[in-house]
């Protein structure tokens, strides 16, 4: 493993995010020696950064074990992320809205590079609610909100998308091509990109949301509806998608992402393998 | 395991992490002068610190501002198995900050119709304490908490809650609180940013408001003790509970407080 070794400062708080960014992708909380073994790290220095972490709530102990889960200050931070985005608060009236007429959960999700972050969201009124999760980040084509941007890009942006992914080193055949870009065709010719979770009952739309000058910036998604493309209209999310385009038209320039000075291919973010199922 | 102690944990490495969660707020960027008052650190060891957070992509540079930002890597950061924090877990640690700073009983209360419902807290262990016992459901004018609840929900919510409560007398207590003392206070309340109520002359108490991102209420917190001990106690002690507070309230503003339940947290 890799060391920076400018300076003791660098080396030490490497391996503590080293340590850091493992407790935060594992499926269950980690002790001392998985994470030694896990990282090439000798015992002393896993237990050096794991104390370090917990006494700033970068991690806490699961259940008074001597094993480690997600603390609460990285999810403050991911929360102080989301704020700086604008769309974060002028979508929450629009989508409280809009879960109130559909009775579903109702969300945006925003382009950051060629990744989709989940940035608001309202639950609906009814029993059976689809749970989101607010700074979820995934690949585009990974889901469902990302699919209703990904297929509103143009073919430019579509190519270099591809190859943007398949230099994040996915596996051959990880990506059916042909199948993706045939769904994103019909979600272009529908408007909107539907799904049917036939395992669970649920299904899902997501419209894109345009800026003048950026194109298509986020997406709205409706989880519950059973739709029909080329049969029925999903009015209520058609009236939110106006309603946000409208809004972002007024200043067009105050909506964009924090990070647009970036180039696109230069944001690459390590996702978790949970997301976007 | 034993906690961290200072032989065993890597003092820069801890700067640097202090000085990223002085970033869990709804503050949009610091500069290094800025950071290094704030967390009484040498400007030296800020701009490491805050380096070597940009070197790892944590936080970015603004090149305009020369201020620093939160980055996208953040959002690595993250685990679809874990627990948001609620209200509760957002507050343990500064009841703890207000109780070891006073030593008085601390209570964390929301609103729950005409109510104030004790949800968390910290019993004083000194002789005479003022009692925090979870769960424990009092009249909103009575306690210092609840009277910041009513300072801060409009006039029009207030002008209701009287009356349907109206006489304003505590149940346990008997003790009763005139609707022109109850506004009299609600004015200073509003005015001051904060709540102090002496109680039968034989107990005080601070309530501060927990504000969301909205500008509505999470909840209040107080402080209290008996008079005799803490009325001049508070008077010293004020502007630090309200520099704490301002530091809770930079972490509860990022979240709506009518999250629970309806929106995504």
């Amino acid at each position: 493993m890799a060391l920076d070794r400018r300076s003791a400062i660098n080396s030490s708080a490497t391996h503590v995010f080293q340590v850091l960014r493992l407790v935060s992708e594992a499926e269950e909380p980690l002790g001392v020696s998985e994470i030694s073994r896990r990282l090439g790290l000798p015992a002393s220095t896993v237990y050096r950064a794991l104390i370090t972490l917990e006494e700033s709530d970068y991690i806490v102990r699961y259940q008074n074990m001597p094993r480690y889960e997600l603390g609460p200050m990285p999810q403050l931070l991911n929360r102080a992320l989301v704020h700086r985005f604008k769309l974060h608060a002028s979508a929450r009236p629009v989508l409280r809205t809009l879960a109130e007429r559909t009775g579903e959960t109702a969300s945006l999700t925003v382009r950051l590079g060629w990744y989709g972050l989940r940035l608001a969201g309202v639950y609906g009124s009814r029993d059976i609610y689809h749970r989101d999760r607010l700074g979820e980040v995934t690949l585009l084509h990974k889901s469902l909100p990302g699919r209703g941007i990904l297929a509103f890009l143009d073919d430019r942006e579509r190519t270099a998308y591809r190859a943007f992914v398949e230099a994040q080193g996915a596996p051959s055949g990880a990506v059916d091509w042909r199948a993706l870009d045939t769904r994103l065709a019909a979600a272009r010719n529908a408007g909107l990109e539907h799904e049917v979770l036939t395992a669970d009952g649920l299904a899902a739309v997501a419209l894109p949301v345009r800026s003048p000058d950026h194109g298509v910036i986020a997406s709205i998604a409706i989880n519950g509806p059973v739709f029909h493309p080329g049969e029925d209209e999903p009015a209520d999310g058609l009236r939110a998608q106006r309603q946000l385009e409208a809004e972002i038209a007024t200043a067009p320039h105050e909506f964009h992402s924090p990070f647009a000075h970036l180039a696109v291919d230069e944001i690459v973010i390590r996702t978790s393998p949970l997301d976007g199922r | 395991m034993a906690a961290g102690s200072d032989r065993e944990l890597n003092k820069a490495t801890v700067r640097v992490l202090q000085v990223l969660s002085n970033f869990a707020s709804d503050v949009e960027g610091f500069g290094v002068t800025e950071l290094s008052q704030l967390l009484g650190m040498t400007k030296n060891m800020t701009y490491r610190a805050l380096t070597t957070l940009v070197e790892q992509r944590y936080l970015s540079r603004d090149a305009d501002s020369s201020r620093y930002q939160l980055g996208y890597r953040i959002l690595e950061l993250q685990n679809p198995h874990a627990i948001e924090p609620d209200l509760r877990t957002l507050c343990a640690p500064f009841i703890r900050r207000i109780h070891l700073l006073t030593g008085e009983s601390v209570t964390l209360c929301v609103r729950a119709m005409d109510y104030c419902v004790l949800i968390d807290g910290v019993e004083t262990r000194r002789p005479g304490v003022w009692r925090v016992r979870i769960g424990d459901v009092l009249p909103m004018f009575a306690l210092a908490a609840g009277r910041v609840m009513l300072a801060f929900g409009g006039d029009e919510a207030l002008v209701d809650y009287i009356g349907r409560n109206r006489p304003l007398r505590h149940p346990r207590t008997g003790e009763q609180v005139s609707v022109d003392e109850l506004k009299g206070q609600v004015a200073l309340i509003r005015e001051r940013g904060y709540a102090r109520v002496k109680r039968a002359s034989t107990m005080v108490s601070a309530g501060f408001p927990i504000w969301d991102l909205e500008g509505h209420l999470h909840g209040a917190i107080s402080v209290g003790g008996p008079a005799e001990r803490f009325e001049a106690q508070l008077d010293e002690q004020l502007p630090e509970l309200l520099e704490i507070m301002d530091e809770l309230n930079s972490r509860t503003r990022l979240f709506s407080a009518n999250a629970a339940g309806s929106e995504l947290n």
